[in-house]
């Protein structure tokens, strides 16, 4: 099951407010909010990703923001597709390679 | 394919793989498949006559992807850079300017977890992205459609990683404010445009 997919079957709108009471010290909504970027880009350097993790997988006012921000990136990489370069620059630079091999 | 003895070994198995990344990041910077095209062979080209500067199995992506911005920005946009790096980092440095998304209580009632962004065509994604100041364009392309660190996109665009942090904020905060406007245009979703942000 994806992580979405098992956040959907966790969540059932709670808003802990403070987040999932998992580990010692969990991190607010705020904080959980203030990183989301972060956390998506799998950069997080401040927070433990596991934390943030455990926040969004139990706070039902957060976790749509997560998925907001989700799908926001994937049309971006959907809108940008897999852009193949044309054969005829590949034909080309290839030609312009092996040129440039026998000038060395 | 060139000669593959001496200095130009492993040329066709590091850096020819990236041919089709490279094109579609020049396709971005661009805006045009022709000087996509333009872009990608010089980039090859430099990169082939500079191949005895790098290092073999290290990142032959980054390093492409550096060469073919710079000679993008040689080409086009060295004078109007300076402009935009003025407005990009105006202001309270590169702090990021809030934490809550404006984007995020707009939706909240209708559409939280974003499923208009879903019904947007791909055309006008790309023209929304292409209308990013480069600055931004690059930071955002190379994240979230090439999935580089922020210490690999600092490396090429030769900023700090706090800078590709900011610009990357920035950047997906605009993309989003006129994804949504246009959204919210078509009758995707429900609500009105989004105040502009501080640049």
């Amino acid at each position: 099951m994806s992580f979405f997919g098992w956040f959907k079957q966790r969540i059932r709108g709670g808003h802990s407010g403070s987040g999932a009471p998992s580990g010692s010290e969990p991190i607010s909504c705020e904080e959980a909010l203030r990183v989301v970027q972060e956390f998506l880009d799998g950069e997080l350097k401040e927070v433990p990703q596991e934390k943030v993790r455990a926040h969004f997988e139990a706070c039902g006012r957060c976790y749509p923001h997560l998925r907001l921000e989700q799908a926001f990136r994937d049309a971006v990489r959907r809108g940008c597709g897999s852009a193949a370069a044309p054969t005829e620059l590949r034909e080309r630079l290839g030609e312009l390679l092996r040129e440039a091999g026998r000038d060395d | 394919m060139a000669d593959e003895s001496g200095s130009k070994r492993g040329f066709a198995e590091e850096a020819l793989p990236h041919l089709d990344a490279v094109y579609g990041f020049a396709l971005r910077l661009s805006g045009s498949r022709d000087e996509a095209d333009d872009l990608t062979q010089e980039t090859f080209l430099r990169a082939y006559n500079a191949w005895d500067q790098y290092t073999l199995g290290t990142r032959a992506k980054s390093w492409l992807f550096t060469i073919c911005r710079n000679v993008f920005l040689r080409r086009h946009e060295r004078a109007r850079r300076h402009e935009e790096i003025l407005a990009v980092t105006a202001g309270p440095s590169d702090a990021i300017p809030e934490a809550s998304n404006p984007l995020w209580a707009a939706v909240e009632g209708t559409d939280p977890e974003g499923s208009f962004f879903g019904s947007i065509v791909d055309d006008r994604i790309v023209d929304a992205i292409d209308g990013l100041p480069e600055e931004y364009r690059s930071a955002v392309v190379l994240s979230d459609v090439e999935g580089l660190s922020y210490a690999e996109i600092a490396e090429i665009m030769e900023v700090p990683v706090g800078t590709v942090k900011s610009r990357l904020f920035r950047g997906r905060r605009r993309l989003q404010q006129v994804l949504y406007a246009y959204a919210v245009e078509m009758g995707y979703v429900s609500g009105d445009a989004l105040a502009r942000e501080t640049e």
